[in-house]
């Protein structure tokens, strides 16, 4: 089946580099022309938003940046613009680093809304810096050096070139770490600096990656209409046009953009040639309108994801898909060790700490608060978590525990107060710098990226960071042994290729889990790991934790069932209206009369929202 | 009541559900129980036609309800509590109420005769009724919401997993919640990961392996077969409280 795709593939790239052999046809090979560039700002646009979820409408201003960066360097120079092609290229990425840093701010439509705006800017920039670019009068390349029997072929091969490096740049990125923290970043962009992915780099990464080719098309692109102007080197049409062809080939994929810019172009051009007169235009608008409007509502995730979902409901019938079924009562496996205690920069000052550190306490808050509007959700709490222990917070709905957690992880920032890991303050780090300093946590609707597999899930999780590790293969080599253990330890071994959208609630935050102990932080935050476990699995769970716990690793759990939590937990703090109302030992605290009023008792307290 | 028979259905990776028997008794509390990911909360998505099941027959009475659309399921009688608060925070009680109407929204005086007839089983919705759902407690906002759920006078009521994630005395409120449903003439069939706070709710108890139904019983026959409380329970029947339930410490 691999062999068919790639002999199908591989003849019809053939077919496409062939072309000018067998036509002198110089409309064919414009077309073509055409094609390519469109094909190769589409599939970077696709690094951007179809694996990264940052959806742009200025990708055409990439085409503008490299091309004027070429024209203009060649003239300066004296070159050819071929040889300055690549110039432009480094000139588009730059331009997308500035974009990407905007990304700190804004997502989703407000993202898209400054993408146009930066097609808009450069345009208006280039129009009105005439002494460089030539203005509105357009800025004249130099004629084509090479033998007029050669007709447009040199642009044609290096289009063509760009295309297939296109497409191996996003096999490439697909495959590596790169390509997974960027996927997990398009399904949950919080989650994934939750677990350590350094999302700010992956975003500028992805961003250069996103337009660099695309420069060196607009350079190309540029020296082939030999007079450049804003109005088609900026072209808000063709930064449409690209967005239509991912979407309409199927945005994340390899192939997809590709398939969609030959389709994108020909129709457009039968617009062109079948119909004439001043309406053609508006004609053409309402024809991609009307495409773009059949791909949402028919195939949204285009043609190519559709066509291969057919393919494999035809060729694999009505197969059973791994269902649950009790657990066979098999001896737990050992802990996994604990990773990553004396590599990595980032986490040697923490992790070294595991073993011999001056402070007892391994997570101190203290005096914290919280407010959202007018609700105090936490007021003045103070509390210690002992290293290696087990730590149980318990509380009413509403008492102030997942917002406690929010605060730890820094998902929100605190109104005042401190928080404090080994005795260094980390109130003032964000996200990814927590997780890396060994704050992890799960969630109580458990949180993972639904479009990759259950084993992707948990290789995404990553405790250090290093630029080399981000080409190597996305799942691979010890880590990939390692998230196979993790899953085998939390009993979810048999669903390591299944799609995490498709998992019940219970088998989510067993895999959640197994992501955090991937991520290996020094205090592993559990948001209610029992609700909606199969008691047998809970029984078992139970056995997991104190033997995480007998390896050193110290937990604070939230959870309502008592019996399993304080069966477990060898200190206990209880949490009721915001406020800390018990700390001491678990046989103390869920005697006190004050708990017993508060949480187990009879009246229905109402509490603050949540 | 409702009946499936050889049901299969699944998500786009394969049939969850591999032939699913399932016959639930007029005037029931069934409680179908079994391990994580044995296609539980899937049987209730194809029965109330969130999930159109690949083969097989679901049968509400004489009516065929496979491949109905959600609201026509409604209409045939069958209505379903999300497992999280499905309550919109922003509307009031009262107008939370009124949405559970929405079938019936032209016939004023059925709604109006409706609200009030649940107002007398459960007080909080006319108490309450001009408040923001958001400002209710956890387990007032389950009540509402199962009081919703009622308004078009189902047949049958499907729960999943109605504790999941509520702390002991509001388990305690869901508890005596469902009772009141299956008072007002509901059959209900629920499921709960808390097996024994479920079975001890329930009169009938399913167990659920791989996809299919592998036992089906009184569910005080269940609670009390020690093999099956060994293999899906967790424990021996004697261990008492595993859950958090009304029989946490404190009652």
């Amino acid at each position: 089946m691999k062999a068919a795709r790639g002999a199908v593939l591989g003849g019809m790239v053939l077919l496409v580099a062939l072309v000018p052999l067998f036509t002198p046809d110089t409309y064919i090979h414009n077309l073509l022309i055409l094609t390519f560039v469109v094909a190769v700002t589409a599939s970077g646009w696709n690094i951007m938003g179809g694996l990264t979820g940052y959806v742009s409408l200025g990708h055409g201003a990439f085409i503008g940046v490299g091309g004027y960066t070429a024209g203009i360097l060649a003239q300066r120079w004296d070159v050819s613009p071929f040889l300055v092609a690549p110039l432009g290229g480094v000139a588009a990425a730059l331009v997308a680093l500035l974009l990407g840093l905007a990304t700190r701010k804004t997502r989703g439509a407000a993202f898209v809304i400054v993408s146009y705006a930066m097609l808009e800017l450069l345009g208006q920039v280039t129009r009105n810096w005439s002494g460089v670019t030539g203005g509105s009068q357009g800025f004249l390349m130099p004629l084509p050096s090479w033998d007029i029997r050669f007709q447009n072929w040199p642009f044609y091969y290096a289009l063509f070139a760009l295309v297939l490096l296109s497409i191996g740049m996003t096999v490439a990125i697909r495959r590596s770490k790169l390509g997974l923290g960027l996927m997990a970043i398009r399904d949950d962009e919080d989650k994934a600096a939750g677990i350590g992915v350094r999302t700010p780099v992956y975003k500028s990464i992805a961003f250069m990656a996103s337009a660099v080719l695309v420069g060196v098309a607009g350079a190309v692109y540029g020296y082939y209409v030999s007079t450049l102007s804003v109005g088609t080197m900026f072209d808000v049409v063709l930064s449409m046009q690209v967005v239509l062809a991912a979407l309409v080939g199927g945005r994340g994929t390899v192939w997809g953009p590709i398939l969609g810019a030959f389709l994108v172009v020909s129709l457009s051009e039968l617009t062109n040639t079948t119909l004439g007169g001043a309406d053609a235009g508006a004609i053409r608008l309402i024809l991609f309108g009307g495409l773009l409007l059949a791909v949402v509502l028919l195939l949204p995730k285009g043609i190519l994801p559709a066509a291969s979902n057919l393919l494999e409901r035809w060729r694999r019938g009505s197969a059973a898909s791994p269902t649950g079924a009790r657990l066979e009562d098999t001896p737990l496996p050992p802990a996994p060790a604990r990773a990553g205690t004396t590599t990595g920069p980032s986490t040697g000052s923490t992790a070294g700490s595991t073993t011999g550190s001056t402070t007892a306490d391994l997570l101190r808050v203290t005096d914290l608060t919280m407010r959202f509007g007018g609700v105090t959700a936490l007021d003045t709490v103070t509390l210690a978590v002992p290293r290696g222990s087990i730590t149980a917070l318990i509380g009413p709905n509403g008492s102030g525990k997942t917002t406690l957690f929010n605060a730890v992880d820094g998902t929100y920032p605190v109104t005042s107060g401190s928080v404090a890991l080994a005795g260094r303050p980390i109130t003032r780090l964000g996200r990814v710098q927590r997780a890396h300093a060994g704050v992890g946590r799960s969630y109580q609707l458990p949180r993972l990226f639904d479009s990759l597999t259950v084993v992707e899930n948990v290789a995404a999780a990553t405790g250090e960071f290093r630029l080399t590790n981000l080409v190597l293969g996305a799942v691979s080599g010890a880590e990939a042994a390692r998230a196979t253990e993790l899953l085998e330890f939390v009993g979810m071994g048999a669903y390591r290729q299944a799609r995490a959208g498709d998992l019940s609630y219970g088998q989510r935050k067993l895999v959640e889990l197994a992501q955090l102990l991937m991520l290996d932080p020094d205090v592993i935050l559990l948001d209610e790991p029992a609700a909606g476990i199969n008691p047998t699995l809970r029984r078992r769970l139970t056995a997991l934790i104190r033997a995480l716990n007998d390896s050193g690793r110290t937990f604070v759990i939230i959870e309502h069932d008592m019996h399993f939590v304080l069966s477990l937990a060898d200190h206990a703090v209880v949490l009721a209206r915001g406020a800390v109302l018990a700390d001491g030992k678990p046989g103390d605290v869920s005697t006190d009369p004050a708990v017993l009023e508060a949480y187990l008792g009879e009246d229905l307290a109402v509490g603050a929202d949540k | 009541m409702i009946r499936l028979e050889s049901v299969y259905a699944g998500y786009g990776g394969g049939d969850v559900l591999q032939g699913v028997d399932l016959a639930v008794r007029p005037g029931s509390i069934t409680c179908v129980v079994g391990p994580n990911g044995a296609g539980k909360s899937t049987v209730l998505r194809t029965i109330s036609g969130l999930l159109r099941p690949r083969a097989g027959q679901i049968r509400l009475g004489d009516q065929h309800l496979n491949g109905r659309s959600p609201a026509a399921v409604i209409a045939a009688g069958v209505v379903q509590v999300p497992q999280q608060d499905g309550l919109f925070g922003q509307l009031t009680v009262r107008d939370n109420m009124l949405l559970g109407g929405y079938l019936i929204r032209r016939d004023k005086a059925r709604l109006r005769r409706r609200m009030a007839e649940l107002a007398e089983t459960f007080p909080i919705i006319a108490e309450r009724a001009r408040d923001k759902a958001a400002d209710l407690s956890g387990g007032q906002r389950r009540i509402v919401e199962f009081a919703r759920a009622l308004m078009t006078e189902p047949r049958l009521v499907l729960l999943d997993e109605p504790t999941l994630g509520l702390d002991p005395k509001t388990c305690q409120t869901v508890f005596e919640t469902t009772r009141a449903i299956h008072a007002l003439g509901a059959t209900v069939l629920m499921v709960e990961q808390n097996v024994r706070f479920g079975l001890k709710l329930a009169t009938d108890g399913v167990v659920m392996e791989r996809g299919r139904v592998l036992l089906a019983e009184p569910a005080e026959e269940l609670l009390a077969r020690p093999d099956i409380a060994a293999m899906f329970f967790g424990s021996s029947a004697g261990a008492g409280t595993a859950t958090g339930g009304p029989d946490a410490p404190g009652h």
